[in-house]
């Protein structure tokens, strides 16, 4: 053992002046790792600014694949947003009994309003209720065959902001068809409902469309990435000869890797957010049309940040995929 | 230094490139592996490098078993020992002075010590002047000092050499083993395999014959 031990010391450093390189102190490894690091990534920039076009050409196809994802999470948010405010104009209208006078009606509304769910009630009595429909509707004539008021009072129930979904607004709903007086309810709230159900769809559609884009992705860079692994064999088996090891053989393929990452995702900010440019003004003009004031808000400073981020570590999986498939096979000769 | 004890080496497809070896090397020593081509010399300087594994015996380079060596460890160990191609396997897409200068990168040395001991293995095989050379401007005989150059650079305790003067002109290939020569001198152990038996004789080292995968006889200085 203690022979063993004493001839690997041999190895590493025999006595003559010919002893093994003394490779370097644990303060200059580190040193020299860092060192490494700027070193590949610099060379791995230049070796794509130096063929400025099929870098371009891979960049675009990441940053095209990048774009549509984005674009319909930008859609689904600011549908989401304009949702919300939607919400509100959620209303309950709740039917009294027949046999309710006016002055209960009354009380009753204003205790309705204090219920901490409610925002505000308004009562509507079913005389004024008949006179208006009568005054809007051409059959209003027919009212007069009518031997009596066939209109319960009603009581109008604005939720309180708190009630974010149409769930909570049903529910209060069924708490205030309990009491007493109600006869029945009803939520003017389907098409809140449609558009929530609409946008959970949308938003699973978006989340696959995402996961396939990325998929693709994946397999583009992982494409180009073993073409460059195919084009550098040799220097590979040369690496791997005298003693590097796989890290070191990797990391240039990993940063090649993300630079197109890079690339693409800046790419996509930009066509992102000229395209967004390019919406609004059919947006704003069909809002303008419904007197409302709504435009597609893009890509805030937080979103383009995690695109980028997104593309960049997309771009290093794909590269990394790539050279754990094939960097294995390339074995010195 | 080099140990092989009843080595086998069987291919895949169930060819026998050496059986039963059985060969020790001192350290400092210099031989030449000698022996018909297929006789199995690239193969024994391959299982040195662990570019293949024995399949049957023992191999112990420095100390080291290769039999139970793992597969990350590989790069650490092939940091000594140096070797030179036949072929050279220069990279042409850099410089003279990069191409030796690749055994002290991937050992991450740093750019002070590298620019240094890459200009003194320049200056052993006496191409110095040509270190901001692409190696394709350079003669036969000058890459493969460029690869001997590489080769030493980081001072490996062992070298070896597959057929170095295989496509040289006699006054050349004297120039290199005499530069190997030089290396032993200062206590590297080396193994050249050639097949130049005129050269062998001249340079008064060991002599290790192998045919068909066994070693025929091993002879001289020892």
């Amino acid at each position: 053992m203690a022979d063993k031990k004493k001839k690997q010391k041999d190895l590493k450093k025999p006595k003559s002046s010919s002893g093994a390189a003394k490779v370097s102190g644990k303060n200059s490894s580190l040193q020299s790792y860092i060192n490494n690091h700027l070193k590949v990534s610099k060379l791995s920039f230049k070796e794509q600014t130096d063929r400025p076009f099929s870098t371009l050409l891979t960049c675009s196809v990441i940053g095209i694949a990048l774009v549509l994802p984005t674009l319909l999470l930008i859609l689904l948010t600011n549908v989401s947003a304009a949702n919300i405010d939607w919400e509100g104009s959620a209303k309950i209208t709740l039917f009294l009994d027949q046999n309710t006078t006016a002055l209960e009606a009354g009380t009753l509304s204003q205790s309705i309003a204090k219920h901490n769910s409610v925002a505000n009630t308004a009562f509507i009595d079913k005389d004024r209720a008949l006179e208006e429909f009568r005054s809007q509707f051409e059959l209003g004539d027919v009212v007069q065959f009518l031997d009596r008021n066939p209109l319960p009072h009603a009581i109008i129930v604005t939720p309180a902001d708190t009630l974010e979904e149409v769930r909570q607004i049903e529910l209060l709903m069924e708490e205030l068809e309990t009491l007493e007086l109600v006869e029945s309810g009803l939520l003017d709230a389907l098409w809140v409902q449609r558009l929530q159900s609409i946008t959970s769809f949308l938003e699973k559609a978006v989340l696959l469309i995402a996961l396939m884009l990325a998929i693709a992705v994946l397999l583009i860079l992982g494409n180009t990435i073993r073409l460059a692994i195919e084009n550098r064999k040799e220097e590979i088996a040369v690496l791997k000869l005298v003693g590097g090891t796989t890290p070191f053989v990797c990391r240039p393929f990993l940063y090649m890797g993300v630079l197109y990452g890079l690339g693409g995702s800046v790419i996509a900010t930009v066509l992102t957010a000229i395209i967004i440019a390019i919406l609004n003004t059919p947006i704003e003009e069909l809002a303008r049309s419904y007197q409302s004031t709504f435009e597609l808000s893009g890509l805030d400073f937080e979103s383009t940040l995690l695109l980028i981020l997104f593309g960049t570590g997309l771009g290093w999986l794909g590269a990394w995929l790539a050279v754990r498939r094939h960097l294995d096979e390339i074995e010195p000769t | 230094m080099i140990q092989f004890t009843n080595v086998d080496k069987r291919y895949e497809d169930g060819y026998e490139a050496l059986s039963n070896v059985s060969l020790n090397m001192n350290r400092g020593e210099m031989a030449f592996l000698t022996g018909h081509s297929g006789a199995g010399k690239s193969t024994l300087l391959k299982l040195i490098m662990l570019m293949e594994r024995v399949s049957k015996g023992r191999l112990v380079v420095g100390g080291q078993d290769l039999n139970t060596i793992r597969k990350r460890q590989i790069p650490y160990f092939r940091r000594h020992i140096g070797v030179v191609f036949q072929n050279h396997r220069l990279l042409f897409d850099r410089t003279v002075f990069d191409n030796v200068a690749l055994p002290l990168e991937v050992a991450g040395s740093n750019p002070r010590e590298t620019g240094k001991r890459v200009r003194a293995a320049l200056d052993k095989v006496g191409l110095l002047s040509k270190e901001k050379l692409n190696p394709f401007q350079l003669s036969g005989g000058e890459q493969q000092r460029i690869g001997i150059a590489r080769a030493v650079v980081n001072k490996p305790p062992v070298l070896l050499a597959d057929e170095p003067t295989g496509n040289l002109d006699p006054a050349l290939s004297e120039e290199i083993m005499k530069l190997f020569a030089a290396f032993n001198q200062v206590g590297v152990t080396v193994l050249i395999a050639s097949h130049d038996l005129e050269l062998i004789s001249q340079m008064d080292h060991r002599v290790i014959e192998i045919n068909k995968g066994r070693i025929l006889h091993s002879s001289g200085k020892h």
